[in-house]
């Protein structure tokens, strides 16, 4: 059987995977011939996103569990020097890119010290756009990594339909995201809703009209899937987004 | 509101054609940079606008304000005649299969930085009816990788055709998109739109905007 052939019977078997788990399976079983044993998935939450709503970002993982609970518990995701290299980048690129590349902090040598002691001493990662823009960020790690180019599009591309997958799957079992993305200006304008300004006085502090402050929290109201202000402004707070 | 015109049709209404191809010029030569199909006319035509192709326009404030070509695969078309190093084996064909060609948002209606604007989502939603509707239930589609991960939250059934490649500093990957009337429900839900979005007939002259 040709090598595209066998491309295509996993890309198969992956559209029919029934459960996250069987995803990471199937993809994982692709990537471990090039080093790449462990799998995170999922949108890059907003810096400051609470940490019991962190994991509700995840979309696909087979990272170590103790690893996960400590990114996690250390609010490592702020830190990390692959997550910023891949907001600033928004390319694919190999773990140790971002931490040449660029001057990592104590906190953020610290975060991939602390992969190493899991066995996560190099990786790649790359970013997928999803329909209303969303980062979609895929991490694979592993303790050596090599890849030619050619291998680096069929690991990007095969990935690409596990995570449209794990999509499916979250919306086929009904799971409405439970988590929601807002701009930092709909943050803003809830910010100050919730000490009582009205729009046009909104429009007045951030110096925008009035129309765009309406549609600011009108958005923000939506997304948090309220039926009018005062519970949009609850709602944010309880899940953390605004004080 | 899109309308989905043969190449007569189009040519019958001086204003779309002349609006298509120069939005196309200006999405593919001058945006993308495909140069081999540079003019100095600033119209964008190439061996495929034939009497078969089909035209699909979507129409906002008297503006042209989104495009797609669909053409038939019982005769030549793009990935077997131009873009023949994106399949590996035999391409898909037949009258359930076109392909889906030069799609383009025209510059003033792609809201948001990343997402998918609603001109996009509306071409989208045209097609599977378009389609649903003459029995095509399947086309072929060269595209950035990024999009497959969008067909598959909207409910197409993907399949790569061939490799990945890069032209110039794009990479694209042909893929054929399977879709049936549920497929169709998804893309309306996300799009919180459920009404039917083909038109029957001509729009408007262009610049013209309909009293509403």
């Amino acid at each position: 059987m040709g090598h595209f052939d066998r491309t295509l019977e996993l890309i198969d078997q992956l559209q029919h995977a029934g459960t996250a788990a069987a995803v990471c399976e199937k993809l994982l079983g692709v990537t471990s011939g090039f080093g790449l044993t462990a799998l995170m998935a999922g949108t890059v939450p907003q810096p400051g996103t609470p940490r019991n709503r962190q994991k509700d970002h995840v979309l696909l993982c087979d990272w170590p569990a103790e690893w996960l609970e400590r990114y996690v518990a250390r609010n490592y995701v702020d830190h990390d020097p692959v997550v910023s290299h891949m907001k600033q980048l928004q390319a694919p690129f190999q773990w140790r890119e971002a931490s040449q590349g660029i001057r990592i902090g104590k906190s953020g040598g610290d975060v991939m010290g602390d992969a190493g002691e899991f066995k996560l001493r190099d990786g790649l990662a790359f970013p997928l756009i999803t329909l209303d823009g969303q980062i979609v960020m895929v991490s694979l790690g592993g303790e050596a990594v090599e890849l030619s180019g050619a291998e680096f599009g069929l690991v990007s591309l095969v990935s690409t339909y596990a995570i449209g997958r794990a999509m499916q799957l979250h919306t086929m079992a009904g799971k409405t995201i439970d988590h929601v993305e807002l701009t930092p200006r709909e943050r803003e304008c809830l910010q100050w809703a919730a000490v009582g300004k009205s729009e046009w006085e909104i429009s007045q502090i951030l110096g925008i009209s009035e129309h765009t402050s309406e549609k600011h929290l009108l958005n923000a109201k939506s997304k948090l899937g309220a039926v009018n202000r005062v519970q949009a402004v609850a709602e944010a707070i309880r899940r953390g987004y605004i004080n | 509101m899109l309308f989905s015109l043969t190449t007569q049709e189009l040519m019958e209404r001086p204003d779309l054609w002349e609006a298509v191809h120069r939005l196309r010029y200006r999405v593919f030569v001058e945006e993308m940079g495909w140069t081999d199909l540079q003019r100095p006319d600033g119209l964008e035509i190439d061996q495929f606008d034939h009497d078969e192709a089909v035209h699909q326009i979507v129409i906002r404030n008297g503006e042209l304000a989104g495009y797609q070509r669909m053409l038939p695969t019982t005769r030549a078309h793009l990935l077997t005649d131009v873009l023949a190093d994106l399949y590996e084996g035999t391409p898909p064909s037949g009258p359930n299969v076109y392909e889906l060609t030069r799609y383009a948002v025209a510059p003033g209606f792609r809201d948001g930085r990343r997402g998918v604007s609603t001109v996009g989502t509306e071409l989208i939603a045209g097609f599977v009816e378009w389609g649903l509707k003459r029995n095509v239930n399947q086309v072929i589609i060269e595209f950035e990788p990024m999009w497959v991960l969008r067909a598959l939250q909207l409910h197409f059934l993907a399949t790569p055709l061939g490799y990945q490649r890069t032209y110039g500093n794009q990479q694209v990957v042909a893929t054929l998109l399977t879709f049936n009337e549920h497929t169709l429900d998804v893309v309306r839900s996300r799009r919180n739109h459920f009404a039917p979005v083909l038109a029957r007939g001509y729009p408007d002259m262009l610049g013209q905007r309909r009293a509403s």
